[in-house]
């Protein structure tokens, strides 16, 4: 079992002139990203992902260029909608155990998020695509969240999120005894410029990510 | 009216602006519901010559901003500034309260 790459709660733009860095580790992947928004409605910049089997037999190490780009957003008085979609390219490097050397190949990244937030109320729904000459993949990633108390911008921001992930392509139904369907508990806190988050899925996988906007 | 006077009318009407002043402006916008959209936007306004000090409440969809003294940001600019963010104005005030002022009211009302 590979798993998903990036998390799909964050969004790719954070704000207009402002520069996000984000790390996110668990059990199966480590990702950093960094993009760079010029204007509120698109972001810029280069990311690492490594992506490694249960049975550490497989490897790919993709370096890649994303382009991301709001579509649509909605401001209500207490709620905001956005779509993003988003492209890439780069390398992946791979390789299996018991196969000497490495396969080099090109990889495109593609997907799109819609999310729907008030202060209390957290939803987004994301896809996320690979595609190279040895493999493609599709993660389709779902999100509920609750905040306990409503936070403004000088407080904590707490968050407990339900999140759901579907993959294709071989990179989990191929594990057995492991649900098609990850299903994951989040623990989600920002204050200031800072954003973590720590969770658990049902093989009690850890995740761990942390993101910095200025 | 005698004509000389006028030069000195004109100098008065400048002047008039500058003395009743406000000290700082509040904007109501839609959309901002985290930190981040609050960030952003005190970071155009911090962005502005004319600011001294920003305060964002989400609870009260406020972005209030302290003006240096005898300085202004006119509507227009504070509205391009607002969209360029990403965000939407509903309303500008001015007020002669201060950021403190504002963010006690703010604090206190919750
Ligand atoms: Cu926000």
């Amino acid at each position: 079992m590979l798993l998903a790459p990036q998390a799909a709660w964050a969004k790719p733009i954070a704000f207009a002139d402002g520069t996000t860095v984000m790390h996110e580790r668990n059990t199966n992947m480590l990702e950093t990203q960094a993009f760079y928004a010029p204007a509120y409605w698109w972001s810029l910049g280069p990311g690492f992902v490594r992506l490694t089997s249960d049975d550490k037999r497989t490897r790919r190490d993709i370096g890649y260029v994303q382009f991301n780009v709001l579509a649509k957003r909605w401001n209500l008085p207490a709620a905001q909608g956005n779509l993003f979609a988003f492209a890439g390219a780069g390398t992946v490097r791979s390789t299996q155990a018991g196969v000497p050397g490495a396969r080099r190949d090109a990889v495109w990244r593609y997907g799109g998020q819609g999310d729907y937030e008030t202060r209390s109320i957290y939803t987004s729904f994301k896809v996320d695509g690979y595609k190279a000459a040895a493999f493609s993949h599709r993660i389709t990633t779902a999100q509920l969240g609750v905040a306990p108390y409503e936070h403004d911008y000088e407080d904590l921001a707490t968050w407990f999120l339900l999140q759901a992930r579907h993959y294709t392509g071989g990179l989990r139904e191929r594990s057995p005894g492991v649900r098609r369907i990850e299903e994951t508990l989040l623990l989600r806190l920002f204050k200031g410029p800072v954003w973590a988050e720590l969770g658990v899925n049902r093989e009690r996988h850890t995740q761990f990510m942390i993101m910095y906007n200025f | 009216m005698n004509p000389s006077v006028i030069p000195a009318l004109v100098l008065l009407a400048a002047l008039v602006p500058t003395a009743v002043q406000a000290k700082t402006i509040r904007i109501e916008v839609d959309g901002l519901v985290c930190a981040f959209c609050a960030q952003g936007i005190e970071k155009k306004m911090k962005a502005q010559p004319a600011t001294d000090k920003v305060f964002v409440s989400l609870e009260k969809k406020v972005v209030a901003v302290s003006l240096k003294p005898g300085q202004d940001i006119a509507d227009d600019k504070l509205k391009a500034e607002i969209t360029d963010a990403g965000y939407v104005v509903k309303g500008i005030r001015r007020s002669d309260e201060s950021l403190d002022d504002i963010r006690k009211h703010v604090k206190a009302q919750k």
